[in-house]
């Protein structure tokens, strides 16, 4: 009887392994009944996703806070003055003007490269334990929002749409392992290929190894063919580190994104590209450095106690 | 009697998925947060037989493989949950270092979590998918394996109580 019980686990167990393989055969031979159980789910979860961002959003960034606390630490010291009902006023109004200005300074990118735009919020971050950086937003098909197309930031290039579905779409950010993207650098209008790494440094790789990179070189997207996936002169970044190892067949520089993902609460799609290319309008403006006041003491040594 | 067990706790795994997608994954969490879902699915395989947690397993990936920010091929999370949930129902079924020790199954379900991770990378690896740079596929891991670790005991009353009550056994805890 034991045995019998032990011979159908087993079985069970073969049934289950067998289908799963079954599924990853199918998926990597692009079935596309797979690709629509996928967006199925998402549009089953998207309603779920759009109320939980509502619940959750007074307490969305509370750990990006924690981490810059001591940046905000005057915003806090004043937060702290008011009354709790006010504070919890407060915090609501301090989102929603958070993504006010970030939509204010996407409008402004947008409006300087006469992009064609549409608006939307992130209304979920992709789980981490698949290793990719992505994020969906409120605004699909719909919308007009189609497969590879360009995603901005109030500060320049966030990601490319991976994926739409009807109210909703994916965002692959720049950030993810599979993310790649031609860039030209501003100015001495070298072209390479910028690598995501999962974090905010991507990698790039210049195409001719005659070209050299310096630190602080500002990166645009040079633009693909129809302006898809990506339209051109969209800031990325700029090089914070240029690997000068001997015998290298291209020269490879590390890029610090210009986006925040970690506070992105609104994004623009791209949904039409001007006919005449921006050139270098958008490169962002260097920072100013805060002139820090430096204050002399002169120490009067008093004279030694005599008794 | 069996069926009606699985079905309550199919629709179990799809509550804790939906929370998981539409409430968790709203935090941003440093070091990559942490899944309601494994950790469930962990815990349930350990209070289970080998094939009960099998098939929890398989659910779970399966679940895990329709979500938006799964990046492998479908199957690829639910052959690895199958595999690691009939590992720990195999460990965990009439184990008497984890009965009646929360601590221990805290670790249990940490590390599990931890080689589950790996396992994706290495087979992801094989099947095309890009994990990112080194360190941050280990800040990642690790980060994870944390939040387990912190997560785990808070939610591990409750998820022992759900299978005490589906599967009318007593619990081990």
């Amino acid at each position: 009887m034991r045995r019998g019980g032990e011979g159908r686990g087993r079985l069970l167990l073969i049934s289950l392994i067998v289908t799963a393989l079954f599924l990853i055969t199918l998926d990597l031979r692009g079935v596309g009944l797979l690709e629509g159980a996928r967006q199925a789910t998402q549009t089953v979860l998207s309603p779920f996703q759009r109320a939980g961002s509502v619940a959750v959003s007074p307490f969305k960034n509370f750990f990006s806070d924690i981490t810059h606390l001591g940046r905000t630490r005057n915003e806090i010291e004043k937060l702290r003055a008011e009354n709790a009902k006010l504070k919890s006023v407060l915090i609501n109004r301090k989102n929603a003007d958070a993504q006010l200005k970030q939509l204010k300074n996407l409008l402004d990118l947008a409006g300087t490269a006469g992009y064609k735009v549409i608006n939307a919020r992130v209304i979920s971050q992709g789980s981490s334990q698949s290793f990719a950086q992505t994020i969906t937003i409120d605004a699909g098909a719909t919308a007009g929002i189609k497969k590879n197309m360009t995603v901005l930031s109030e500060s320049g290039l966030a990601g490319v749409v991976k994926d739409v579905y009807p109210r909703t779409a994916l965002i692959s950010l720049a950030t993810d392992p599979t993310f790649r993207i031609g860039i030209r650098i501003a100015g001495t209008q070298q072209i390479g290929i910028l690598s995501g790494r999962g974090n905010r440094s991507s990698n790039l790789q210049l195409i001719d190894n005659l070209t050299t990179v310096k630190v602080g070189d500002i990166l645009l997207s040079r633009g693909s063919v129809a302006n898809r996936p990506f339209v051109p002169g969209v800031p990325v970044g700029y090089v914070t580190a240029v690997d000068n190892s001997a015998g290298a067949i291209a020269q490879s520089a590390t890029v610090h994104l210009y986006t925040d993902f970690a506070t992105l609460g609104v994004v623009s799609i791209v949904v039409g590209a001007p006919t005449i290319n921006p050139g270098d309008a958008l490169v962002p403006a260097k920072p100013q450095p805060t002139p820090v006041p430096t204050v002399t003491v002169y120490a009067t040594p008093s004279p030694s106690p005599t008794n | 009697m069996l069926i009606r067990q699985l079905s309550l706790a199919a629709s179990l795994f799809f509550v804790v998925y939906l929370i998981q997608e539409s409430v968790i994954n709203q935090f941003r969490l440093p070091g990559g947060g942490f899944s309601i879902l494994l950790i469930f699915t962990l815990v349930w395989a350990i209070l289970s037989t080998p094939e009960i947690a099998a098939l929890g397993g398989f659910l779970a990936g399966l679940l895990m493989d329709l979500s938006q920010s799964s990046s492998g091929p479908i199957g690829q999370w639910t052959l690895l949950m199958i595999a690691a949930c009939y590992v720990a129902g195999y460990l965990g079924s009439g184990n008497e270092i984890l009965a009646g020790n929360p601590l221990g199954f805290t670790f249990f379900t940490a590390a599990a979590t931890f080689f589950i991770e790996i396992a994706y990378v290495v087979t992801g690896a094989l099947l095309g998918v890009q994990a990112g740079s080194f360190g941050q596929v280990l800040i990642t891991l690790l980060g994870i394996s944390l939040w387990t670790l912190v997560v785990t005991p808070i939610l591990l009353p409750i998820f022992s109580r759900l299978h005490e009550l589906i599967f009318n056994t007593r619990s081990p805890l």
